[in-house]
């Protein structure tokens, strides 16, 4: 611990040539000049790092490592079998039909919940009274378990009890008959639209955030110039709102890239929804194909990388105001 | 630190709430609300009443037969249920107090003082937060088993632990950039020592901080499912949502009781949004900043 300039500039003092090495007395202490190495911040940030080290790093190089091994507990011992892993889960048909599957979901629920965000986050831009509690209310379901979402959502999709069938009912409309599991567009689409529900408030909180930052001025005067609200919104709002979408927009890849406890809840193991990391899962603790298992890993956090790379190249603007 | 939106009060420049924006306002409390209630409503119903034609928008007939069935003693589920949500709580706690721990150390090391490979250590920790949320749950599986740690509350506790600290660490790092930097020269004139300065003056005005992000841990900590579903294999350690699920799957399960199920596993983390949600959206901006 360095406390004051003072010690620093007294140990200058005593350290100057000359009064250094002095024969065999040994009351004079040579200080050097230069800070003491402090164990202190080591101390503080090593648990951290122990733990990200351990259970973070070296997991991820684990799963780079290992998707070129057979590591199989049912077929040891574990040995290099070079690109055997991808080879396998290129030509598995569960693999691939949930390949286009994931593909839906993110095209939908990154377009969905952005779109979503953005309209909710214009309307909330002004104060009004009561803002604070519409925006506890938008982030509730933020804050629920995916599992439980599917849960409640299975309420709404059911074809007895559910929401919508009991307003088509009421309307003489007729019943929904059976949402989830036949078509494999509708499916995924409902499926997701659970998803879009849990992740578009945080996207509303952070496009919101952006908005917060345009001046009043740029409205007015575009309302003088005579823009409609529309106008305005397409040359003010959308432009200097892009940092905020394309922030919103990354967490909803990655979000929906990585989808699982929906469509396991709403829809189980059914080709019509299963998600790349449903497979992931069904391979690695089901079949104890853990090689196969960290391949298709590494290839999701890849796949997820690159398009969160493309969208924050397409998306994001330095905005300055 | 208050949101930007409360801070600055702006005179309303078009006339005010349109009638737009407030059909807007009302769909948004729709839409966020109204899964939530078909769920209540159905949890106080008969599957009966449930499926009945008209169809019932209230519990008309409200019963609590649902909820006795998940609690009361003797029945075919309420052992699992008061047992998962005992882990639940337990994981959470623990997984919560350790991260706010380990998370507001380092935070106070990177925000505030200077050491060597400072830089390297900060990147280490957040490039973690680059990573998809499974990446590593096939490696963390293979670890703890190899430790003997699966299927105990240990083996979850430390994975969750590993997940929550880098955005815990990143929060806090920025909440103690905020505060200004006299602080610390004032106390060290006093000869007070670096970790009284920290315990004594940061900490009391990092504390709004401090529950941001124990809050947001907590949550994310109570909507795991896939890691201790993987971790935990039978009901000494599986949390509340992990045993709801499998219920999903039963025949002899009837969707009534599927949304008693899922009101009760809501019931603390929507409190704890609606009763805490400024430090909630307060914190999740401050993790957002970039």
């Amino acid at each position: 611990m360095t406390f004051s300039r003072g010690v620093e500039s007294s140990s200058q003092a005593v350290g100057q040539p000359g009064a250094a090495p002095s024969g065999g007395v040994t009351t004079v202490v040579v200080r050097r000049g230069r800070r003491r190495f402090e164990v202190l911040p080591y101390a503080l940030v090593a648990p951290v790092m122990i733990f990200i080290i351990a259970l973070a790093l070296v997991p991820a190089v684990f799963t780079i490592v290992e998707s070129f091994f057979t590591v199989n507990p049912l077929d040891p011992p574990t040995r290099f079998s070079g690109l055997a892993n991808f080879v396998h889960i290129a030509h598995d048909k569960a693999v691939i039909s949930s390949i286009g599957n994931t593909a839906f979901y993110m095209v939908v629920g990154v377009l969905l919940s952005t779109a979503m965000a953005l309209a909710i986050a214009v309307v909330l831009q002004r104060p009004f009274r009561g803002r604070s509690l519409v925006i506890a209310v938008l982030i509730l379901p933020w804050a629920l378990p995916g599992v439980v979402e599917g849960i409640l959502w299975t309420g709404i999709f059911d074809p007895n009890a559910g929401l919508i069938n009991s307003l088509l009912t009421t309307l003489h409309l007729g019943g929904t008959g059976v949402l989830l599991g036949q078509s494999r567009l509708l499916t995924i689409t409902l499926i997701e639209l659970v998803q879009v529900w849990q992740i578009t408030p945080l996207s509303v909180l952070l496009i919101l955030a952006t908005l917060q930052l345009i001046p009043d001025e740029l409205y007015e005067a575009a309302e003088i110039d005579g823009c409609s609200p529309w106008r305005s919104f397409l040359a003010i709002t959308f432009p200097l709102a892009r940092p905020g979408i394309a922030v919103c927009m990354v967490q909803a890849v990655i979000a929906t890239i990585n989808i699982f406890d929906q469509p396991y809840i709403l829809n189980g193991a059914a080709d019509t929804g299963a998600s790349l990391t449903m497979q992931t899962y069904f391979i690695s603790f089901q079949n104890l194909d853990f090689g196969q298992g960290y391949a298709l890993s590494l290839l999701i956090t890849a796949v997820t990388l690159v398009i969160s790379l493309g969208v924050v190249r397409a998306i994001y603007r330095k905005v300055e105001l | 630190m208050s949101p930007a939106w409360s801070a600055r009060r702006r005179r309303p420049v078009r006339g005010g709430t349109s009638t737009v924006r407030r059909i807007g306002v009302v769909l948004i409390v729709l839409w966020s609300v109204i899964p939530i209630y078909w769920a209540l409503k159905m949890s106080f119903q008969t599957e009966g009443d449930a499926r009945a034609i008209p169809a019932q928008f209230f519990p008309i007939r409200p019963t609590l037969q649902n909820y006795a069935r998940l609690l009361g003693s003797g029945s075919d589920v309420s052992g699992g249920i008061r047992q998962s949500t005992i882990n639940i709580v337990i994981e959470c706690a623990l997984a919560t107090i350790i991260t706010i721990l380990l998370a507001t150390i380092a935070a106070y090391a990177f925000s505030r003082l200077h050491f060597k490979g400072k830089n390297i250590f900060f990147y280490a920790v957040l490039a973690t937060m680059a990573f998809p949320p499974y990446t590593t749950l096939i490696p963390l599986y293979r670890i703890m088993s190899g430790f003997g740690l699966v299927n105990t509350y240990t083996g979850i506790v430390l994975v969750y632990v590993s997940g929550f600290l880098p955005l815990a660490t990143w929060i806090m790092h920025n909440y103690f950039q905020s505060l200004p930097d006299g602080i610390e020269e004032a106390g060290l004139v006093d000869g007070a020592r670096r970790l009284q300065v920290l315990w004594h003056l940061l900490l009391p005005l990092a504390r709004p901080g401090i529950i941001s992000t124990a809050l947001i841990t907590f949550l994310f900590a109570w909507g795991q499912f896939l890691f201790p579903l993987v971790l935990s294999s039978d009901l000494s350690t599986q949390p509340l949502t992990v045993v709801i699920a499998a219920l999903q799957g039963r025949h002899d399960v009837p969707s009534t009781l599927m949304s008693a199920a899922g009101v009760l596993a809501i019931i603390i983390p929507a409190l704890i949004a609606l009763i805490f949600n400024r430090y909630i959206v307060n914190g999740l901006l401050t993790g957002s900043t970039r």
